[in-house]
């Protein structure tokens, strides 16, 4: 009886128990089974981009995921390209010239200088 | 329709993550780099749109289809993406069927049960004549016990 008087007037400690959970204020993970990440980037986002095109009439839902899983694997290709040209700098943070200097040396990358020109009011 | 510039952009958290798993540990990314990563990932979907809508006139139809956005890829002399593409789509509509299937057990559950609450009922009378047997079972074993 003793011993439940000293440990409090009654406040419930919240460290102790599993209440004190702390609430996640990260919106929910996708469901996708362990390994298998599916696709991370918003659909919706990606159906805004598709549907930006004038030429374009419908995609199917199939189309908008490739592209998005697409525009993923994108990403990394480019940041690994534009992280040689940062090394060879012996740097260890990767600068905006750093990819300026990957968009010219691949060929690949080649649209990105066109279409930055030709779509201004999209990419300011 | 005014379309905010920051609505074609794909989210900066995203992007970030992306890169920063690709990347070595350790490494950082300038935020002007990503901003620029991110600018240029909007692009790339833009101008894979265009190839693959290329692609989908070229087949007289009005729906672009996974396949036209493979076709877009080697056209834009991606083709190390088409595999690990083809994989991805797999896995997703292996994920959609799954899905489609689930809710359609859904449905059956439900049909199912709304059947078989029909059948309980000519079932029950079937039990009360099962139990009424057992309990002249079990006073007959009583008997027996008792001797």
């Amino acid at each position: 009886m003793a011993a439940a008087a000293a440990s409090g007037s009654g406040t419930p400690r919240e460290e102790d128990g599993p209440a004190g959970e702390a609430v996640a204020s990260q919106p929910p993970a996708p469901t996708t089974a362990p390994g298998a990440r599916l696709s991370r980037l918003p659909l919706a986002r990606v159906k805004a981009l598709v549907k930006a095109d004038p030429d374009v009439t419908l995609a199917g839902q199939e189309a908008i995921f490739i592209l998005a899983r697409a525009a993923e694997l994108f990403v990394e290709t480019i940041a690994k390209d534009a992280y040689c040209c940062a090394q060879q700098g012996k740097r260890k943070t990767l600068q905006r010239r750093d990819l300026d200097n990957a968009i010219e040396a691949v060929d690949e990358f080649a649209f990105l200088e066109d279409w930055a020109l030709t779509l201004p009011s999209l990419l300011h | 329709m005014a379309e905010r510039p920051e609505d074609l952009n794909l989210p900066n958290a995203v992007i970030t993550r992306i890169i920063k798993e690709a990347l070595p540990d350790g490494v950082n990314i300038s935020k002007e780099a990503r901003s620029a990563i991110s600018r240029a990932a909007s692009v790339f979907v833009l101008y894979a749109t265009s190839c693959a809508n290329n692609f989908a006139m070229k087949g007289k139809r009005k729906t672009l289809n996974a396949t036209d956005v493979l076709s877009a890829m080697e056209e834009m002399e991606f083709q190390r993406f088409v595999t690990p593409l083809k994989e991805a789509l797999e896995a997703y509509r292996r994920e959609q069927k799954g899905k489609k299937e689930a809710s359609e057990q859904k449905k059956k559950d439900k049909d199912k049960k709304t059947d078989s609450e029909e059948q309980d009922k000519s079932r029950d009378e079937d039990n009360d004549e099962d139990e009424e047997r057992l309990e002249e079972e079990e006073q007959n074993e009583e008997e027996e016990v008792d001797n």
